[in-house]
């Protein structure tokens, strides 16, 4: 009897999370799903709520809009130069710190890792920050982005505790064939740690998509700009005429100005290369963070 | 005297043995000399980004001016914190700073928790995966592609949330964004969404290692579900909810600085003005640079001994520390 019980209560417990995780899972996407949803339907059917789970007037002028205006298009092709350059940067950097760094014979090695640690612990502020910047003269460049962010210490130590991992006679064998350190790096080491080397590169890769205040803080021509600040703009823009129309028929108007559905073309067209790398990045990602906490 | 002579030996031969120790470093160096050729670039990143710029920490005690750079600005010693423990600013934003990160902490810790707890029941593998494969997915988002999700769907006039909950109790139209109440509610929970999903794999990696016999033992026992969750799973995963909590707590003076940027707008600034906006704000855009350096200095010194105090707790609870 009391076994059946425990069956029963097994089983109702069992069903509510499977139905539960089912409706969570469907939550997070639904803001998702409805962007590209109204960003196919007309802004009057959005506004007036007919919109839900299906486009409502389906039509393609909120694309061809911004495909016309051509300015987001542009600040894609920023962004995609800005990842580009900026993660071949990263890669390279931490390969160059976290090699030697890996190498335990290296003499002055513990003080390296302090040098290099202490820094994660005392991070200056902004103003500092750009200070810096301007007085490099680096303001509207885009190397004061890739400069500010050349290695991420949290993945050069990851990167650095993998090629510990590796066995050392590799090194060994290869130096007394004659293989100088850069050759021994290049064509042993690199090839053995591709797949962390895949974990980072899309680490980064993503960061400097994603990335939009550095960008509000060094970039000011308005044709250097990154998508998500365009992205950001437009909210923000928005957002300032709401508050000083508060409520009144004026803040109605001036929201119609940039229409819902133009809002949320551009959220899927930013978006859609993320979700196009996401099956290598949650794959990816996952084991970085699993890397990462056992290293602590 | 025997005695002595030995340790004296001893002392000897490590004299010696540190003697050559020196000479065979220096041509180890030499050896290496291609992987300091390596480290030089990153050396000087870390030199000229990451430490030059705490040195710039110190106009906090001047009256910074570009044209004077640095070092050539009048020195004013505490002024600028004076300033701030009697600014009003100052302590509005570090309330606020402190309760959106409590609310964070409250209602944003236990989520993950939850969620893989229910996660780890699920026996069907291709249902697992799918599940988590959509609750990840936020987490790879800009908050400039959130906020503006957020935004748009709490809008007053156009928002999906405002339509919809006037159709179904034809209420009034709530100002989310635009309200003291809503906002911190509606930063919380775009906070939960973004990163709850995420949160599970630590616990999840946790779960799979507790001792699958423990399990069976209970089910001989005829222990149902929900006890086996209570008395296995929860007690197998104390360790990692402990350490991730205590590193959270070491977070409590930092605020996501882009969440809150894309989600703030001017009428809520009394209770989402947080310590790192408000250095944007009034620093850079009304460049009162020493006055907002102190305020970022005194934020990151308390980030500091948060950050040591947590660790020490860690190692008093006998985990290996951070460092």
């Amino acid at each position: 009897m009391k076994k059946m019980n425990t069956g029963i209560s097994n089983r109702i417990v069992l069903v509510s999370a499977y139905v539960f995780l089912g409706g969570i899972s469907l939550l997070t996407l639904f803001p998702f799903w409805y962007e590209i949803v109204a960003s196919f339907s007309s802004s009057r059917a959005i506004t007036s709520g007919e919109v839900f789970l299906w486009p409502v007037e389906f039509n393609t002028v909120a694309y061809q809009r911004l495909f016309d205006d051509g300015q987001l298009i542009m600040a894609m092709g920023n962004t995609i130069v800005v990842t580009i350059v900026g993660t071949v940067l990263n890669v390279i950097m931490t390969i160059m710190a976290a090699y030697p760094l890996s190498r335990k014979r290296l003499v002055g090695r513990n003080g390296l890792l302090v040098f290099i640690t202490i820094s994660m612990l005392f991070v200056a502020g902004l103003i500092p920050n750009f200070i810096l910047i301007k007085s490099l003269g680096l303001m509207n460049s885009y190397w004061s982005l890739w400069l500010l962010g050349l290695i991420s210490t949290y993945n050069m130590l990851v990167m650095k505790t993998f090629m510990e991992g590796l066995p050392e006679e590799i090194e060994e064998s290869a130096s007394i064939d004659g293989a100088g350190d850069w050759r021994i790096l290049l064509q042993i080491y690199i090839p053995l740690c591709k797949p962390i080397l895949a974990a980072l590169s899309l680490f980064y890769a993503v960061g400097w998509w994603n990335s939009y205040f550095n960008v509000l803080l060094y970039i000011t021509e308005s044709t250097k700009l990154t998508v998500m600040v365009k992205l950001y703009q437009m909210v923000s823009r928005v957002d300032d005429n709401l508050l000083n129309n508060a409520g009144g028929n004026d803040a109605m108007e001036q929201i119609l100005l940039t229409p819902e559905a133009l809002k949320a073309a551009a959220v899927v067209i930013v978006v859609t290369p993320i979700l196009c790398v996401y099956p290598f990045l949650q794959k990816h990602f996952v084991k970085g963070v699993l890397i990462g906490s056992v290293k602590g | 005297m025997k005695e002595r002579l030995a340790v004296e030996s001893r002392a000897g031969s490590h004299v010696v043995r540190s003697g050559t120790n020196r000479r065979s470093a220096w041509r180890r160096m030499v050896q290496d000399k291609h992987l300091y050729l390596m480290l030089l670039p990153v050396i000087g990143f870390y030199f000229l980004f990451k430490y030059i710029p705490v040195v710039g920490e110190i106009i906090a005690f001047k009256d910074y001016r570009f044209v004077d750079g640095i070092f050539g600005s009048p020195w004013v010693g505490f002024k600028h914190f004076q300033m701030i423990f009697q600014s009003a600013d100052f302590w509005r934003i570090l309330r606020n700073t402190l309760v959106l990160n409590l609310y964070s902490l409250v209602f944003g810790f236990p989520v993950p928790i939850i969620l893989a707890l229910l996660l780890n029941e699920v026996r069907k593998n291709w249902y697992k995966r799918i599940v988590q494969n959509m609750l990840y997915i936020p987490h790879f988002m800009s908050w400039a592609v959130l906020g503006s999700i957020v935004v748009a769907a709490l809008s007053p006039s156009t928002g999906i949330v405002n339509l919809v909950m006037k159709k179904i109790t034809g209420g009034e139209t709530i100002y989310f964004m635009a309200d003291s109440f809503w906002w911190p509610i509606a930063y919380t929970i775009s906070g939960i969404w973004r990163e709850a999903g995420w949160g599970t794999i630590l616990y999840l990696a946790a779960m799979a290692s507790i001792d699958p016999q423990l399990y069976e033992a209970a089910k001989i026992d005829g222990a149902a579900k929900l006890r086996q969750i209570w008395h296995i799973t929860l007690p197998g995963i104390r360790g990692t909810i402990a350490i991730l909590l205590i590193l959270r707590m070491g977070q409590m003076m930092d605020v996501g600085l882009e969440q809150t940027l894309v989600l703030q707008n001017n009428s809520v600034l009394g209770v989402a003005d947080v310590i790192s906006t408000y250095v944007y704000r009034v620093g850079l855009q009304n460049m009162n640079y020493s006055y907002t350096t102190a305020i970022g200095l005194f934020q990151s010194v308390i980030g500091v001994i948060l950050v040591l105090g947590v660790n020490r707790l860690i190692r008093l609870s006998g985990e290996r520390g951070l460092w």
